[in-house]
């Protein structure tokens, strides 16, 4: 049974994780938890599918955003600053 | 004269004058005795740095200053990693309320793609910026960081943020469109 404790410090680290930020030592102990409770196991999978969702949205966003976004990120790496 | 005696002699006597800098910086007087604490406790332990001669005074305030600043960058930092770790935990209790909501399965089962972009647009541009570029364009926390010009932990915070409001109008749209299963309230705890 996962005690609540663990449960929080792995809920805590739900988007880092699911972003391939945490270290190994943290990835090990939030796999060997999600295996074992099912609950916290849901949280993470919703939050995926809500992140899948996400990246396939991208045909509906307005093409001008992204390019926006993407020409706006180029011109600061370069310095610019906006406003 | 020994190190000891010669600090006891020069520095020690500086405490109430170093308690006042402290005060005006921390506002708090628990908070200014602790920092006096630390500023003569540095000041012992870099004693024979002091240049013999010089104004005391001034080499502590300063000392004093960098330990006010120096502390303030810390809790800085841990509160900036709580609120990170908050917007995971917001996550996990959303999910509790598209669950009783009955649109716990909403990213899978429905093509949300035209109120995702919708929710998106909506966003403030500083929050926008960063979730169109890591979840949408795929780029790494680095990337954005160097990109937008801005450090690593700003842009989790703004991520995460971004993340939740798109949740939270995501589920307010999933419910609001009849695809519930089960009538609960929305409002996520």
């Amino acid at each position: 049974m996962p005690n609540r404790s663990e449960c929080e410090a792995v809920v805590r680290q739900l988007w880092p994780y699911l972003d391939g930020a945490v270290s190994e030592s943290q990835r090990e102990r939030i796999v060997a938890h999600l295996e074992g409770c099912v609950n916290c196991a849901s949280h993470f999978d919703f939050a995926q599918s809500f992140l899948d969702a996400v990246a396939a949205a991208r045909p509906h966003l307005p093409a001008n955003e992204v390019l926006r976004v993407r020409v706006m990120s180029a011109l600061m790496a370069e310095g610019f600053e906006a406003q | 004269m020994t190190a000891d005696s010669e600090f006891a002699a020069v520095a020690l006597p500086l405490l109430p004058a170093i308690a006042r800098v402290a005060h005006a910086l921390t506002v708090d007087d628990a908070d200014a005795d602790d920092l006096v604490q630390e500023t003569f406790l540095r000041a012992y332990k870099h004693w024979r740095t002091f240049e013999r001669g010089s104004d005391c005074k001034s080499w502590l305030s300063a000392i004093c200053r960098n330990a006010f600043f120096e502390q303030r960058r810390r809790e800085s930092r841990s509160t900036a990693v709580e609120d990170q770790e908050l917007e995971s935990l917001a996550a996990a209790r959303l999910h509790n309320s598209a669950r009783a909501s009955g649109v716990d399965n909403m990213f899978s089962r429905l093509d949300l793609g035209p109120a995702i972009a919708r929710a998106i647009e909506a966003l403030e541009p500083r929050y926008r910026d960063v979730v169109v570029l890591v979840d949408v364009e795929d780029f790494s926390y680095e990337q954005v960081a160097e990109a937008l010009g801005i450090p690593i932990g700003t842009v989790r915070s703004r991520l995460y943020r971004a993340r939740r409001q798109l949740q939270e109008a995501l589920l307010a749209f999933a419910v609001d469109a009849g695809y519930a299963t089960a009538s609960a309230p929305i409002r996520p705890e």
